[in-house]
């Protein structure tokens, strides 16, 4: 009995796995070795040396910093709105939240680079939003800072990655049962005591999980500073995409690609126990 | 003081839902604007723009090629996904969380890494011609971590005692998965679903460097966007809307789902 459960657990898990492994695994160690390798006269040359991390934290150390400054904006601002919303819609909103709920899930769906695209267009010095006041007489003259700056890639990613978030932490709220929060409030808890004994703390999966998407997602993206971003949002996905694309260096390129994931990993594991102490209930 | 709040939370859900949806609303305005120009005043209503989309033939195969992607990826994402989740519940132990962990990897390489990384791998290991096959396979690779974790969550408060229950009562594994599991955690693999339909139908970077000479809609519209800005642009961009709309109202009707 005991170990046939267990056989079927691993069938159950097996393709999963199969398809982490050959799919992924392993082409990203072999990309990992080869950020420890070098480029010669274009050729690739095997070897171990730590040159192209070495430069990396020389050569591109502003943009990596630029990107951890932006996607840690974007993800706290997402976080807090989406965690906000999802309240909302579970608390506040009656009858009505699931039709609040439901705009986000509509949302999710808009296109990433239907996004982008149309907020290049709303954000543009001749766009929608600029043409918009001036027909309405707010302004005379058209408000170019909006578009190829860091605010449009904030605005961009913190409108793409919102239903993201709003999802998984509308999804732990949701398994709150009604029960305990009346029980305290029976007993005379106050509204701060049910929200930050009761509800937060089992919100925090959901927030960590908001968090992580949003951060990582803004950290890798590419399309959205190459777009909106204009010239002094240097991202390191552009400089990412140059080493792979025209510049041939794919050590460079990878030692890059490591280091920004490995930057998220310390900050999202960081932010976790962050998150999950803020949620602690005090007893 | 009630009503301050009250007036506060609803000021904070109508700033909300006018930036979630205003930027798609006003592209299906200017679907049907006349001027190829994309500002205001609004010059009036024309479907030149859809009539010059829907006699490209390129346009047509996007469609389908994305249809056929997001559909497969989909599917084969979400049953592999639950599951292994529903694999993972009951192993409480170390091992459980290590490989959820060890799983979810995928979706911390940004996707523009993945796409060369695929390319490479694809092109260089095996020699293996590119097409819709290699993207959906690309895809599965990011889309069953969504799945795996979002079921996941649901199944962290589950209570077991139910099955087991059922269980002693005689009923079949899988009869107790589909009368109580199931019911219970449907809406969540409902999620997970569309989430994996939708990140697929949106990618474009995993997409566009594993596809070869192919075409799904994203890439379709780069290759516009690219061109310089033409409001037929907005019209590719809002059968991307649409199809995905359609596949969340599909899913939220067959589930009966209730947020």
């Amino acid at each position: 009995m005991r170990k046939s459960n267990l056989n079927r657990r691993l069938f159950l898990i097996a393709p999963s796995v199969m398809i982490f492994t050959i799919l992924f695994l392993i082409p990203i160690s072999y990309f990992f070795v080869l950020s420890f390798w070098q480029v010669h006269a274009y050729r690739l040359q095997a070897g171990f040396t730590l040159d192209q991390y070495m430069k990396v934290f020389s050569d591109y150390l502003a943009p990596l910093g630029y990107t951890f400054m932006i996607a840690m904006t974007i993800a706290l601002v997402t976080t807090t709105v989406a965690f906000t919303y999802a309240y909302f819609c579970r608390f506040k909103a009656g009858s009505l939240g699931t039709a609040f709920l439901f705009v986000a899930l509509v949302t999710l769906f808009g296109g990433y680079l239907t996004k982008i695209y149309m907020w290049k267009i709303i954000l543009g010095s001749n766009g929608v939003l600029n043409s918009a006041f001036e027909w309405l007489g707010i302004v005379t003259d058209p408000i170019t800072v909006f578009l190829f700056s860091p605010f449009a890639v904030v605005i961009t990613l913190t409108h793409y990655t919102l239903p993201f978030a709003i999802l998984p932490i509308y999804g732990s709220l949701r398994g709150i049962s009604d029960l305990p929060i009346e029980a305290a409030r029976d007993i005379g808890a106050t509204p701060q005591r049910v929200f930050f004994d009761i509800i937060l703390p089992q919100a925090r999966v959901g927030l960590i999980s908001a968090f992580s998407v949003t951060f990582l997602f803004a950290a890798g993206d590419y399309v959205t500073p190459l777009l909106v971003g204009g010239p002094q949002t240097s991202m390191i996905g552009l400089f990412i995409q140059s080493q792979f694309g025209h510049r041939l260096n794919q050590p460079l390129g990878s030692a890059m690609s490591f280091t920004v994931i490995g930057m998220c990993v310390v900050t999202i594991v960081f932010m976790a126990m962050l998150i999950w102490r803020a949620t602690r209930s005090a007893k | 003081m009630i009503q301050v709040s009250a007036l506060a939370w609803r000021g904070f859900a109508a700033f909300s839902i006018i930036f979630m949806l205003s930027p798609l609303f006003i592209l299906v305005v200017f679907c049907f604007n006349e001027s190829p120009l994309l500002n205001f005043p609004l010059t009036g209503f024309s479907l030149r723009w859809f009539d010059v989309v829907l006699k490209w033939p390129q346009f047509l195969e996007a469609l389908k090629n994305s249809l056929i992607v997001s559909a497969t990826v989909g599917i084969v994402s979400t049953v592999i996904g639950t599951m292994t989740a529903m694999g993972l519940a009951r192993l409480r132990s170390g091992f459980a969380s290590t490989l959820m962990s060890i799983l979810t990897v995928p979706f911390m390489v940004p996707p523009l890494m993945l796409g060369i990384v695929f390319l490479s791998y694809y092109t260089g290991w095996f020699d293996m011609p590119l097409g819709l096959h290699t993207v959906i396979l690309s895809h599965l690779v990011f889309t069953q971590p969504f799945v795996i974790l979002i079921v996941n969550a649901r199944m962290v408060n589950f209570d077991f005692a139910a099955i087991d229950s059922a269980r002693d009562l005689g009923a079949s594994g899988l009869k107790a998965f589909l009368s109580i599991t199931l019911p219970i955690v449907s809406s969540s693999i409902v999620g997970a679903a569309m989430i994996a339909m939708a990140l697929s139908l949106d990618d474009f970077l995993v997409t566009f460097f594993t596809i070869g000479g192919n075409n799904t809609l994203p890439t379709f519209m780069w290759g516009m966007l690219r061109k310089g800005v033409d409001p037929s642009i907005n019209v590719v961009a809002t059968f991307i809307m649409c199809l995905s709309i359609g596949i969340t109202l599909v899913g939220l009707r067959i589930t009966r789902y209730r947020g």
